[in-house]
């Protein structure tokens, strides 16, 4: 490789590799927003234990076909899940799929329906705030 | 045979080959009709091409053939007819070297049924399934009556075959000439006393030119009708809100799937959208219902938007309740279903692997084994 190609070379790397780092913090920093307007909202720290429970635990409130978040999301946040219509859903761990959670209408959206579907009710901004913290960690 | 008696090659090869070709077409046209599940569809179509081809070459020989396989020579007048029945009857029947009046009539019943079952099916393939070359020239409707002709023709054929054989098997005891034989090899002894008549031999040139001529004619003809765009399917552009929001959650449902008042109740209904909250903003929902209404099924003529136009009256938008998909699902085990790779009966496009641009093609049928 001569010195041309190799300067090339290294800019182009520096330029993805730099682009790809800044949308990953900028990701981050979108999401971390998001869970931060939630707690504040509540008044109060989240917890990534309350979240874990309230996503893995059989809830039975709202709709008989989904009892709880993992009846679709797969038994783990860390696991492949499938709608009831057998669309794969791909697992909510930020570490698996860091798409997840950086567009506030999309959270909302999703927070609206699958709350009253899993659990009869909208859930308190605290719930959001542990669910996501949770999803984070993992 | 004594020495006394001659052996004559009646039945040419062409003719030979033709009648067992025949037999093999109208086997694998009526197993894969009859028996096999859809996705054997695209064999059944070239069976169907291989008879008409068949069909055509023998209607050629026909006139340039050896002298048994002319036609000529095996047209008897009504009278001739009778009394072969006649003798038929008093088991008595004479001898005729080449086809006698009772298999000629089987021959040219067998002929014409071959020619309406092709074309009948040619116009079930282009209405109904929108393929083939009469995609454009026939639509549903006539595809859908063409379907019904087909199988009553495909049972008058079925009988045919029946009485062909047995027919067969009576003059093969009758007068003692092993028929099958002669198909095979070609040839018939001439009983004493029997006049031998000085056959004309086969003009296999002016067949063949003739043959050239009317594919290159049929084939234009053809070639002509295949041009127009298939019936009934519209131009429809993609919409991005229907894509992404319904999409999230299953398949991307092809909207001449159901009829517009189905969309409507399904748009009007989202809070509980079979099981499940599935309510969206208001524009959004707008912006989706105005495109499912304008491409609903009433836009278009294909086999699934005039099949699931009947909707179950219990569950007026879903699919899979519509009489025809339970009528055509009948036979499915619900572990086929619940297999990873199907995904449950909402998921069509996992077997049906044209669903999304709202055709269901039998050949395109492939069901996930595991």
């Amino acid at each position: 490789m001569n010195n041309l190609n190799k300067t090339i070379f290294i800019a182009t790397a520096t330029i993805l590799l730099g682009g790809v780092s800044i949308s990953i913090v900028s990701a981050n920093s979108a999401r971390d927003a998001i869970i931060e307007g939630f707690v504040d909202e509540a008044g109060m720290e989240a917890s990534a234990e309350r979240g874990k429970i309230l996503f893995e635990s059989n809830i039975g409130d709202g709709k008989p076909d989904t009892p709880s978040c993992t009846t679709c999301h797969g038994a783990t946040a860390l696991k492949t899940g499938m709608t009831r219509a057998g669309k794969v859903i791909e697992p909510m761990a930020v570490s698996k799929n860091p798409e997840r959670f950086i567009d506030l209408k999309k959270v909302s959206k999703w927070f609206r329906r699958n709350c009253k579907s899993v659990l009869g009710r909208e859930c308190t901004p605290q719930e959001k705030a542990d669910f996501l913290t949770y999803m984070k960690s993992k | 045979m004594t020495n006394l008696e001659k052996k004559l090659r009646v039945w040419d090869l062409p003719t030979r080959i033709f009648h067992w070709s025949l037999v093999a077409m109208v086997g694998i046209g009526l197993t894969t009709g009859f028996i096999s599940p859809e996705w054997w569809m695209g064999i059944h179509i070239w069976a169907g091409y291989g008879t008409v081809l068949l069909v055509v070459f023998r209607l050629v020989w026909g006139i340039f053939g050896s002298e048994f396989s002319r036609i000529e020579t095996f047209v008897f007048t009504p009278h001739e007819i009778i009394a072969h029945i006649r003798e038929l009857i008093f088991l008595r029947p004479r001898h005729y070297i080449g086809h006698n009046p009772a298999g000629a009539m089987m021959i040219f019943a067998l002929l014409f049924f071959l020619i309406a079952i092709t074309v009948s099916g040619l116009l079930v393939l282009g209405g109904e399934e929108n393929q083939g070359p009469l995609a454009g020239a026939a639509n549903y409707r006539i595809g859908d009556m063409a379907s019904e002709i087909h199988l009553v023709l495909a049972f008058i054929l079925l009988t045919l075959i029946g009485l062909h054989i047995i027919g067969v098997f009576i003059e093969t005891r009758l007068t003692s000439e092993n028929l099958v034989k002669s198909m095979i090899d070609g040839y018939k002894i001439i009983p004493q006393g029997q006049s031998s008549p000085q056959p004309r031999p086969s003009r296999p040139m002016a067949a063949a030119t003739f043959l050239l001529a009317f594919t290159i004619l049929a084939g234009s003809v053809l070639w002509a009708f295949s041009t127009m765009p298939p019936s009934g399917i519209i131009q429809m552009s993609k919409n991005s809100d229907y894509t992404t929001e319904c999409g999230d959650c299953h398949e991307v449902y092809h909207p001449s799937l159901l009829p517009k008042a189905s969309w409507a109740k399904l748009m009007a209904g989202l809070e509980d959208h079979f099981g499940e909250d599935a309510s969206i903003d208001q524009d959004l929902s707008v912006n989706i219902a105005s495109y499912l209404e304008i491409y609903a099924a009433e836009a278009w003529d294909t086999e699934a938007s005039n099949r699931f136009s009947r909707v179950s009256l219990k569950a007026p938008y879903q699919i899979s309740a519509t009489p025809y998909w339970q009528r055509k699902h009948n036979d499915i085990g619900d572990d086929v279903f619940r297999r990873a790779g199907v995904g449950g009966e909402a998921h069509c496009s996992s077997c049906h692997r044209d669903a999304s641009i709202g055709h269901f093609d039998d050949q395109k049928i492939k069901i996930p084994v595991n």
